[in-house]
């Protein structure tokens, strides 16, 4: 998983460099306290010099991004390791039996902290494994004590793990959900400065040209199609979304249609549909509004209405209708019309299709689905 | 005598170009501007019979200038102009006593022809527009904003019309299918509107009540 320079990972470890620290101090004052007990005091004194380069080593490795990896983290737990295997010559065996306590005591705990950050949980477990197995094989006799030490290096390095990985998801969490209102910010933005530049000259050369002859005209009724599509396109820039989990606004889907031919009629409020009634719906539209397209000379109307239980869509054209009783006899020649794969994927739905058509006055589809669908 | 009109909007270029279609057309155009608060100001004088309005200006809401147009002279018409059209603010508009919808880009004759309307007295309405008011009378009465009985209900006549309406028949092809004259058909839009200024016009009392701003 990527992870920032700047991220929640930095403070964990600072704080790890900052334990490491505290707790060599903590090994100083023992040293200086039982010193006299050792059986090599000389060379518990660079046995502490070692531990005090080696905690400086990782406070300045750890600190930067790329020196989290393998490299650093397998030398920290191999240093620990050696120190640790070197404590029983160090202090003397009879020593560590009468109850002098070890050489690294609390600060062997650094790597587990470090492997724990670095890859959560499983990887904490691991390295407290591996040094407390060790700490166990330096001793003569196993106490409750070293034990008890044991099984808390372990806990910590598995909840320091699961921390470290919970912090990193939230940071991501948060750097996606910034992104998002940097995005919805810049689109508002476009939109204003759409709507103030482009969107106003499209819509003068379209009403200026619309009186010209000839290429001029075209090149007017061309300009009117793409402010159609940017009107559609920004118009619901300001809006709120409605996609909560797998709802969609029907709006947004059958806006998709809206060009110069197909005027889109809905409520001012989000119409919201469960996402597979709308992509049956909106697909059904687009198949009606492909067949005004063949044969009825393209113009449309698209009307969206929420009855609260049920939502209707409505398509209306002013072509040349549909005679009677062709619809039946396409079916009967086994031809799957328009109609009957509108009709097919409404009954899916639960839902139903009237078809209101006569010679000459064109052709009006309603199309009305139950909102919770089938 | 002709018509008073008042052409509000920011963009120079549109600006002088609706106002010279509409003084060709017989229109007397009073005055032209580029912001909303100098709109108002200056309506006491110039007394336009029709204002045709830009719901996006620089300074204040198409709702903040039609109310104030309206406080200044209440016989006032507006017709909206909208480029964008986003739904809200042309439904907003409307409930604040604005009586015509049309997008920039129609036609130079659709634009004349929607003025007269407008001064006329009859609603403008785009199937867009119905659509809108259709969808704001069904939010109404499910009781999503007043669950008191005040919320206004469409006839079933009124509903029947308003479909039509938004599925993009004209006042004569809706009058002639429901067998009804042109003048019912657009009594019947005229009232869709009507009841939902009102009911807005209530709402905005009520609130200010409640507030305590009426005092």
């Amino acid at each position: 998983m990527p992870s920032s320079p700047g991220g929640l990972e930095v403070p964990l470890w600072r704080s790890i460099a900052v334990f490491r620290f505290a707790s060599l101090a903590y090994v100083g004052v023992l040293v200086l306290r039982d010193g006299h007990r050792y059986a090599h005091p000389i060379a518990a004194g660079g046995v502490l010099l070692l531990m005090l380069a080696w905690t400086g080593v990782t406070a300045a490795g750890y600190a930067r991004p790329a020196g989290r990896r393998w490299p650093l983290l397998l030398a920290d737990l191999g240093v620990v390791l050696a120190i640790m295997l070197a404590t029983p010559w160090v202090i003397g065996r009879a020593a560590l039996a009468a109850g002098v306590p070890t050489l690294t005591v609390a600060w062997l705990a650094g790597p587990v902290l470090a492997w724990a950050v670095s890859g959560g949980r499983r990887r904490g477990a691991v390295a407290a494994l591996i040094l407390g197995a060790a700490d166990l094989a330096t001793r003569e006799r196993i106490s409750q004590s070293s034990l008890t030490g044991v099984i808390l290096m372990l806990l910590a390095g598995v909840v320091v793990g699961h921390v470290a990985r919970l912090a990193v998801i939230a940071e991501e969490r948060l750097q996606r959900a910034v992104e998002l209102e940097a995005a919805t910010r810049e689109r508002e933005r476009l939109a204003r400065d759409i709507h103030d530049s482009v969107l106003q000259v499209l819509s003068l050369v379209q009403r200026r040209g619309a009186q010209l002859d000839g290429e001029a005209g075209e090149l007017a009724r061309l300009a009117g199609e793409q402010e159609a599509a940017l009107r559609a396109l920004i118009g619901r820039a300001g809006a709120a979304p409605v996609e909560d989990g797998d709802v969609r606004d029907l709006r947004d889907l059958l806006d998709r249609y809206a060009s110069a031919a197909v005027q889109v009629a809905a409520p001012a409020t989000p119409v919201p549909l469960p996402g597979r009634v709308a992509g049956e719906l909106a697909a059904a539209v687009g198949a009606a509004l492909d067949n005004v397209a063949r044969h009825a000379g393209g113009r449309a109307w698209v009307l969206i209405e929420d009855e609260g239980e049920t939502v209707t869509v409505s398509v209306r054209d002013e072509g040349p209708g549909i005679p009677e009783g062709r619809l039946a006899e396409a079916a009967a020649q086994g031809r799957l019309g328009v109609a009957q794969s509108i009709r097919g994927r409404m009954a899916d739905l639960g839902g139903e299709v009237r078809i209101a058509s006569a010679v000459g006055t064109g052709t009006d589809i309603e199309l009305r689905v139950p909102r919770r669908g089938r | 005598m002709s018509i008073r009109v008042m052409v509000v909007d920011d963009h120079p270029m549109w600006r002088e170009g609706v106002a010279r279609d509409l003084t060709e057309a017989g229109y007397e155009v009073v005055a032209t501007s580029g912001e909303g608060r100098q709109a108002v100001r200056v309506a006491p004088a110039a007394r336009p019979d029709v204002v045709v309005l830009d719901l996006q200006l620089p300074d204040i809401s198409g709702v903040a200038v039609i109310q104030g147009l309206r406080a200044a002279l209440p016989a006032v018409r507006v017709l909206m102009l909208s480029a964008s059209g986003e739904p809200q603010s042309v439904l907003d508009a409307v409930k604040a006593g604005a009586t015509g919808y049309l997008v920039k880009s129609a036609a130079p004759a659709e634009f004349l022809e929607a003025v007269r309307r407008t001064a006329a007295g009859e609603p403008v309405f785009t199937p867009g527009l119905a659509g809108l008011v259709l969808g704001e009378y069904r939010r109404l009465a499910a009781g999503q904003v007043a669950p008191d009985d005040a919320a206004p209900r469409l006839t079933e006549r009124e509903t029947e019309v308003l479909r039509l309406v938004a599925k993009g028949l004209s006042y004569k092809q809706i009058a002639e299918r429901l067998g009804l004259s042109h003048r019912t058909v657009q009594n019947h839009v005229q009232n869709t509107l009507g009841k939902l200024q009102l009911h807005n016009r209530v709402e905005l009392t009520r609130y200010a009540i409640e507030r305590g701003l009426d005092d």
